[in-house]
């Protein structure tokens, strides 16, 4: 059984939509920024009290660079663990990516080479974290406007060689999917034919922009068409167990957040969390 | 990436840059959260790209620090950005190289006919009449 089975359609609480996302009648699960929660104690007043009408959270990180050189730093692990039994989490989520470099902070996901090296580096850093975690760990690709030179992986081999290696779940945004495949002038529909998607936990969906004719995955604009009928494609392949909607900023009214959730329902068949009668 | 090296060869240039342009566009939100009247004393819709400008080449130092070094170079004309900034000084030592310590002790500041008091860590401001 899937550790959200059955959430259907959640979103990611962030403090500037905690009003909102309280309101919301059909709310099954969320995602919280773990880096946000702190290292002990209580959550939020607000998170705890979704927790209590039984919504599940699901902490995820974006601060622990699995994808580094050098070894995951043991109190960012222990944090994402504290996190985990703060709001008794039923699993937990970070990138395949890296956020820092010589000391330097990126303050952003950036994309691995996609090498033999690389993988062994995150299968290492991903067994250094759930060594410490008590549920499950699922791994998410980003997005990535650049690419390394001489990658010695697909994409999906990449991935696919991650997942088995350390038996993680995946985390499938698929508005990243939309985004790598433009930018790299290549089908989508590829990707999902190649990834193990019977090892989704549960999938990302967030809008984006065409700046310069390269596709930015900003999550403050709108969810691209394109990004939901490629939702429409997965589903049609396999659907995924539980399905998250994330905004980060330039939050609009809630009337244009609950119709990208009930465009989310649509898509997936899944119920509609915003009391809006279905169509 | 984010310090102003130049691009390794066998990258392609557009896409470094392109990723280069995305980061200080996230990094200008992220000092905007913690700047919020600093942002708005750029103009609406103005302070990724005025940010950004200055960002460019200088390794982030963390939102705070970011928008703190920001503000000192360009020592806001803005009534409600020069507020911001002289509360944040009134609590926090920052010596432009290192992270900001918290100051100790009571401490009294008059800013622009508003008196600004540190207690107990805290600030508690006056306006004067």
């Amino acid at each position: 059984m899937t550790p959200l089975a059955g959430r259907g359609v959640g979103i990611g609480w962030r403090p500037e939509i905690s009003g909102f996302v309280a309101e919301l009648p059909g709310l099954r699960f969320v995602e919280v920024i773990a880096e946000s929660l702190p290292h002990s104690g209580a959550p939020p007043e607000a998170l705890a009290k979704l927790l209590a009408s039984g919504v599940a959270v699901v902490p995820h990180g974006v601060k622990l660079s699995l994808g580094g050189a050098e070894p995951v730093d043991p109190h960012r692990v222990d944090h994402l663990a504290q996190a985990a039994r703060a709001v008794n989490a039923p699993l937990v989520s970070e990138h395949i990516a890296y956020v820092r470099a010589g000391g330097v902070e990126a303050g952003h996901l950036l994309p691995l080479p996609r090498s033999r090296e690389a993988v062994d580096a995150v299968v290492a850093n991903v067994a250094r974290t759930t060594a410490e975690l008590d549920v499950p760990l699922a791994l998410e690709p980003i997005a990535a406007l650049f690419e390394w030179p001489d990658d010695e992986l697909t994409e999906a081999e990449f991935l696919t060689e991650i997942l088995e290696r350390t038996d993680a779940l995946l985390l499938l945004d698929i508005a990243n999917v939309y985004a790598n495949a433009l930018n790299r002038g290549e089908d989508p529909a590829d990707l999902l034919a190649r990834l193990p998607l019977e090892r989704m936990a549960y999938v990302h969906v967030a809008g984006g922009r065409l700046h310069e004719g390269r596709y930015h995955d900003t999550h403050t604009d709108p969810v691209p068409g394109e990004v939901l009928e490629l939702l429409g494609e997965l589903c049609a392949r396999q659907r995924p167990p539980a399905i998250l909607l994330e905004r980060d900023g330039h939050y609009p009214p809630a009337a244009a957040l609950r119709a990208e959730l009930d465009a989310l329902s649509a898509a997936t068949g899944y119920p509609a969390i915003t009391g809006t009668p279905a169509r | 990436m984010v310090a102003g090296a130049g691009v390794p060869t066998g990258f392609d240039a557009g896409a470094v840059a392109a990723t280069q342009t995305a980061l200080l566009r996230k990094r200008s939100e992220d000092v905007a959260r913690t700047w919020p009247r600093l942002a708005a004393s750029a103009g609406h819709g103005q302070w990724a790209r005025t940010f950004s400008a200055w960002a460019a080449g200088r390794a982030p130092q963390g939102s705070l620090r970011d928008g703190w070094d920001y503000a000192r170079a360009h020592p806001p004309r803005d009534a409600a950005a020069a507020r911001e900034l002289a509360l944040r000084e009134l609590l926090w030592a920052y010596d432009g190289e290192t992270a900001p310590r918290p100051r100790r002790g009571p401490a009294a500041r008059l800013h622009t006919g508003e008196l600004l008091l540190r207690w107990r860590g805290r600030t508690l401001t006056y306006r004067l009449r």
